[in-house]
């Protein structure tokens, strides 16, 4: 009833909002300069010089003049075996991360979600990994992983689980499934409080009409509470994803890349090749293409789940 | 919003290469009014308790001294001190007097960063510093000529520390600078020493594997680059780049005289271990002693061994340096402050800071650092061996070491892969590097 109420000013209104709009949205410019202005300075400028520099040869140091090279940077990107192994790391990361944060993050809400004892404490200490800066987890992580002085070692010899000690961070092998726990870790609180929100919205009489009809609580979680939830969870997933595939800091003081690479995400090899060696170009053009690839994953992934949910 | 959020992280490198241009805004120095002093900024990386007082001493001991001429003392880390620089430089504003080490002077050379300290040095600092640590400074300044592009100042030879009492036990011989242990005695004490299921050898943390072995393969005539007559480097390794790799594989994987668990290690991580009685010798370089002298347990007696001889008891070296920045406002007042700073007695006071070898041959025949004790005679003893290292002097190795040598020696150590294998890669990878910068 309010529905239809509303509907006939909704549908006239564009065409009154057209007279006055001149002068309106002067002001409404004039009135978003202020948060314009440092959004265009500090966001949409550095963007769009970094995308000039992916086609340049920019490189360190004043000896250099800077020259166009067109797609060359492209060219070397694509036979770059370094890139593509940083690529195929970071894939893993960024996939093994969100879908185990996920399974985990659905777990803990599932369980926050439940009348318990002392749920608001349990609340809030789910969400106390967010309140600290990816560095810090990664300090503290490290001291975790102390092959030495390190809590895990010292626990798993206590239970008898290894013999002697783990450099967990400078193992080949095991190096990237160790930095993946990390990430796991540090990226649950958001995902749980949104997945938590999400079950909220449930509508309970959703879960009691199935009840009624006999459905056990596994089939009530598979066919109510799921397909509730699948537009929270496609939404948190893509955000999940792209935050951990533009993963930086946390990596960057557990591992530098080390060892030997193995835990080489994608923007540390970019920060490497451009910090460290000096080819701004070429990181720049590392920076691009890895927003392409993101946005391609992206696409796919909710173009699919739209079309499933339409 | 979520693919402006995409766009804008996804492109994260891309803003913060332009945080360079930018610039930081938070090391203003070298601004002189005319009726102030000059100011100047000093990036010092010492770390070490009693360097980073020396330093500060020095720099208040100036400042007292020369009212016109002010200097900043701006503490950094050797973690990441060359990203920093990167971005200094870039954006305008680096310190004035910057303290590095000579492998990435080199680069930094070539790329007109810093200021040719050739024809601006005072006399007396030129000569009392020799021309092996003049040579580890000099490069290309990236155009056609060369360039003397900071003061060398500390340098580290690689010695071996030892458990005495282990070695008293196994009567061997201590030997001296004069007549050092072969590689070939080396390998046989090592094996004297091991106590299968109790104690190794040695235990050899190879963390960072290159410089090490590097260096220490000049024992054997090993260089690893070779420059043709263009300039261009490229990657060699022959049998005499393998004598070294492959002797240290056989104590770890055919005597089983090294410990392989050590590899991992960073170099002062085994120390635990080497107090406990778990390994008998320890090489690492000569700045390790301090440690030693701080952590070991009351009654715990070692010593220093002088460097090992193979062909020659040659040893790469590389020094610490002060360099000027080419941007500096102020080049001919951070020149007067190095050369007070660097100085044969500061000299003395800084290698005490930091137990390393000074440069400067006045400094060398201070009383203090040639005692007996804590084996200051055997490592300032060593410096006779230095020789530039070969690598210093290659384009692009930086990234030819932690791309491709660091993870091939890890894993030739480890056993993953043969000798042949690692130095195919070290090689056909190794010249992909280079080619880089040889443009």
């Amino acid at each position: 009833m309010t529905a239809t109420d509303v509907r006939p000013p909704r549908a006239a209104g564009p065409g009154r909002r057209r007279r006055p709009a001149p002068a309106g949205r002067r002001e409404i410019l004039l009135l978003m300069l202020p948060a314009l202005v440092p959004v265009l300075v500090f966001s949409v400028g550095p963007l769009l010089y970094g995308v000039f520099l992916a086609f340049t040869d920019a490189e360190a140091g004043f000896n250099h003049e800077t020259e166009l090279n067109g797609l060359a940077n492209f060219g070397q990107l694509l036979t770059d075996d370094d890139f593509w192994s940083s690529f195929r790391i970071g894939m893993i990361w960024a996939v093994s991360v969100t879908v185990l944060q996920f399974v985990a993050s659905l777990g803990l809400a599932l369980l926050l979600n439940q009348n318990l004892r002392f749920r608001g404490l349990a609340r809030v200490l789910s969400v106390v990994p967010w309140a600290m800066p990816p560095v810090v987890i990664g300090l503290m992580w490290r001291l975790v992983y102390h092959p030495n002085a390190g809590i895990l070692n010292a626990t798993l010899q206590d239970v008898g689980l290894i013999g002697q000690n783990i450099d967990w961070l400078n193992d080949f092998s095991i190096a990237l499934p160790a930095i993946i726990v990390v990430g796991v870790w540090t990226g649950m609180p958001q995902t749980t409080v949104v997945l938590l929100a999400g079950l909220q919205s449930v509508p309970k009489e959703l879960h009691e009409a199935a009840q009624m009809d006999g459905a056990g609580v596994w089939r009530r979680f598979w066919s109510v509470t799921l397909p509730q939830l699948r537009p929270v969870i496609v939404a948190i997933t893509s955000l999940d994803f792209v935050w951990n595939i533009n993963q930086f800091g946390l990596v960057y003081v557990l591992t530098q890349g080390g060892p030997g690479g193995q835990t080489r995400l994608p923007m540390l090899f970019a920060y490497e090749e451009a910090f460290r060696y000096g080819f701004f170009g070429y990181a720049a053009m590392l920076g691009v293409a890895f927003a392409i690839v993101v946005l391609a994953v992206l696409g796919i992934y909710l173009w699919r789940q739209m079309r499933e949910a339409s | 919003m979520r693919v402006r959020s995409v766009l804008a992280a996804g492109a994260a490198a891309l803003v913060t290469l332009t945080a360079a241009a930018c610039g930081s805004g938070d090391a203003g120095g070298g601004e002189a009014t005319s009726a102030g002093p000059v100011k100047l900024q000093f990036l010092s990386l010492a770390w070490q308790k009693e360097s980073i007082a020396a330093n500060k001493e020095l720099v208040e001991t100036w400042n007292k001294a020369n009212p016109t001429i002010q200097v900043e003392y701006v503490q950094g880390s050797w973690d990441n001190v060359n990203d920093q620089l990167v971005t200094s430089f870039e954006g305008g504003e680096a310190p004035d007097v910057i303290h590095d080490d000579s492998p990435a002077l080199s680069g930094f050379a070539s790329r007109g960063y810093l200021l040719d300290l050739k024809d601006k040095l005072p006399a007396e600092l030129k000569g009392d510093i020799p021309q092996a640590a003049w040579d580890t400074v000099t490069f290309s300044d990236g155009k056609d000529g060369q360039g003397v592009y900071g003061v060398p100042f500390l340098q580290e030879s690689q010695v071996i520390i030892a458990n005495k009492k282990l070695l008293d036990e196994a009567d061997v011989r201590v030997p001296t600078a004069e007549e050092p242990w072969t590689w070939d005695e080396f390998a046989e004490i090592t094996r004297k020493l091991t106590k299968p299921g109790k104690r190794f050898g040695v235990a050899w943390p190879m963390k960072s594997p290159v410089n090490k072995v590097l260096n220490l393969s000049l024992n054997f005539g090993g260089t690893f680059f070779q420059t043709d007559a263009a300039g261009k480097s490229t990657v060699k390794v022959g049998p005499e780049e393998r004598q070294v790799l492959q002797r240290i594989h056989d104590q770890l994987h055919k005597d089983k005289s090294a410990d392989p668990s050590a590899l991992g290690m960073g170099t002062a991580d085994p120390l635990p271990g080497f107090f406990d009685g778990k390994y008998a010798l320890l090489p690492a370089g000569v700045f390790l002693r301090q440690q030693v002298v701080e952590q070991a347990p009351e009654g715990f007696e070692w010593v220093t061994i002088p460097p090992l001889k193979g062909t020659s008891a040659e040893q790469g070296a590389v020094s610490q340096t002060l360099s000027v920045a080419a941007q500096s406002k102020h080049p001919d007042e951070a020149v007067k402050f190095i050369s007070f700073f660097l100085n044969g007695p500061n000299q003395v006071k800084l290698a005490k800071g930091d137990w390393l070898l000074p440069t400067s041959t006045s400094a060398a025949k201070d009383s203090s650092i040639n005692a007996e004790k804590d084996g200051w005679d055997v490592a300032t003893a060593s410096a006779k061996n230095l020789v530039v290292a070969p690598f210093l002097k290659v384009n692009g190795y930086d990234e030819w070491r932690t791309k491709v040598a660091t993870p091939a020696l890890q894993q030739y150590f480890a056993n993953k892969i043969t000798l042949d294998a690692a130095a195919k890669t070290l090689v056909e990878e190794g010249n992909k590097v280079l080619e880089r910068y040889s443009s």
